[in-house]
């Protein structure tokens, strides 16, 4: 499908659940609500127009207002790509786990709850992943986030 | 008192520093005797956090620590990391940059080809095809010393195109290494694809079904090895992909054997893309000029090449300044990580270091 179509059936069969997020990518982006993030996820894997089965990535981002998940799924059968995202709140940055949809979220998932703090619930292994076991400093890629040993990288002229 | 015999399970770790995990990773093993009852890879030994540096560099200087992050294939790091900054650009990559990337990239993806079959037959006792793979591994690797003057971290691809031109006596090297190289791999297939010990070895062992490959997005010649025709290079084809004549090689077998043969028949297609590209190459710039501190657009973007361990992807969220707001690298080997507890259920240990050697996992590219 080209990105009118997936647009506009996605729209249709998900009405005032999905905000389109405009930009000029080749792919269409959505904005989604953190409740129906499994609803949607196992909508567009199982759907016979989209079969959305192959997650290629799965970000966690700090907009320093906002905690982000972006999901990026594409479909070997039918050859089309779909992004879509989800804003949660910094202090309490909780979505349910897409792990179950499919199977590579898992570690995708915990190494967002690992750098960024964002709670997968459901996820039955939320555990250090890519840090030390001792670690003790909290969430490296979170915007602010001070090290106790960083030496800031010297601004350029 | 005489000895009992103990007949639960036992639990012992393979590696960080196993020779056959190539990297270091720590695989938690139960077994059963010599049977694996379940694997749980410990990973993070070699985190760099590469992805939190890049925030605080401007993209050119970014495309460096591209190379460390997947030492095998820097050629195609780097072109994926530039990839997907053009796309936040209006930069025009000029014709002879677009085929001289295509050339490094396909040579890169026969090196490490090579270095993944010549391992294999390492890991499993054949010291043979090691030595006959590393010998043309080495051609490859002085052509690209010509080139940049690198052997391992190239950082040849640049945003805009490519950090220099090709020396006049790169193709008639380039040339004689490409006609000498179908031979080679006949020699090699003589060694080890008829070899009743190699298939004994690989056959069957490790299979990955097809819900498999969409499940834990298994990617490049270990999905095509099961039956899926997907190759970025031909189905969502980037930079100039579409301009060459070549097949993608599938099997369906999904076993150690077949991953193997994919690769092999890759590495003909890889090196028939290579004489295209020399043949059609034009004359012109290598580079369009560049700021070193350029600033993209604000957006967003997640753009992927068909590295020769699977799918690489780029995901960068630009806000307008020299440096990236956030970039996520994503690599084939951390999906094919995580496949391999599924597919060593009740195999011996044996199997897990052909399985492990077979989808060519490399530790950098998923610690990151």
């Amino acid at each position: 499908m080209t990105k009118e179509e997936l647009i506009s059936y996605i729209q249709e069969n998900f009405s005032g659940k999905v905000e389109l997020i405009e930009n000029d990518m080749p792919e269409p982006y959505f904005l989604i609500e953190p409740k129906a993030i499994v609803a949607f996820s196992r909508f567009i894997h199982d759907d016979n127009k989209l079969i959305m089965h192959f997650l290629m990535n799965l970000s966690g981002v700090d907009t320093k207002e906002n905690m982000e998940v972006v999901y990026n799924v594409c479909s070997y059968r039918l050859k089309h790509r779909l992004f879509f995202k989800t804003v949660l709140p910094h202090e309490k940055a909780e979505v349910d786990t897409v792990k179950e949809i499919w199977a590579v979220a898992d570690w995708h998932e915990r190494e967002a709850w690992e750098l960024f703090g964002i709670n997968f619930n459901g996820h039955p292994n939320l555990t250090r992943f890519l840090l030390p076991d001792d670690w003790d400093q909290g969430h490296p890629l979170r915007k602010d986030w001070v090290g106790r040993d960083v030496i800031p990288f010297p601004e350029g002229k | 008192m005489a000895n009992k015999l103990h007949l639960e399970t036992m639990q012992i770790n393979m590696g960080p520093h196993h020779p056959s995990t190539h990297g270091v990773c720590r695989l938690i093993l139960t077994i059963d005797g010599e049977n694996i009852v379940e694997c749980v890879p410990d990973i993070g030994f070699l985190h760099r956090s590469i992805e939190k540096i890049c925030e605080n560099r401007t993209y050119a200087q970014c495309i460096p620590m591209m190379d460390r992050f997947e030492y095998v294939t820097s050629m195609m790091c780097n072109w994926g990391f530039a990839l997907a900054t053009e796309k936040l650009t209006d930069l025009v990559v000029p014709e002879r940059a677009e085929y001289l990337r295509v050339i490094m990239g396909e040579l890169n993806r026969i090196a490490s080809h090579l270095l993944c079959i010549g391992v294999t037959g390492l890991d499993l006792g054949a010291l043979t095809p090691f030595l006959y793979t590393f010998r043309e591994r080495e051609d490859i690797l002085d052509l690209f010393e010509m080139t940049c003057g690198q052997r391992l971290t190239y950082n040849y691809i640049r945003i805009g195109g490519v950090s220099r031109d090709i020396p006049p006596e790169f193709f008639p090297k380039c040339k004689e290494f490409l006609d000498k190289f179908g031979e080679k791999c006949d020699d090699y297939e003589k060694v080890l694809t008829e070899n009743p010990i190699w298939i004994a070895r690989n056959r069957n062992v490790g299979v990955i079904t097809e819900q498999m490959v969409y499940d834990y997005a298994v990617s490049g010649p270990s999905a095509r090895a099961s039956g899926v025709n997907f190759d970025i290079r031909k189905h969502d084809p980037y930079s100039i992909y579409d301009r060459f004549d070549f097949k993608v090689p599938v099997f369906y077998g999904g076993d150690c054997y077949d991953r193997y043969r994919a690769r092999m028949a890759e590495m003909r297609q890889s090196a028939s893309i290579v004489r295209q590209a020399l043949d059609q190459m034009p004359e012109g710039d290598v580079r369009c000029k560049v700021s070193p501190k350029f600033k993209p657009k604000v957006g967003e973007v997640y753009s992927r090449v068909e590295n020769s361990r699977g799918e690489m992807g780029f995901h960068i969220i630009s806000d307008g300044t020299v440096k990236p707001f956030r970039v996520r690298a994503r690599g084939g080997s951390y999906n094919h990580l995580l496949v391999t507890p599924e597919i060593v259920r009740g195999l011996k240990i044996a199997d897990l270091v052909a399985i492990f050697a077979s989808l060519d996992i490399i530790m950098p590219e998923i610690d990151r």
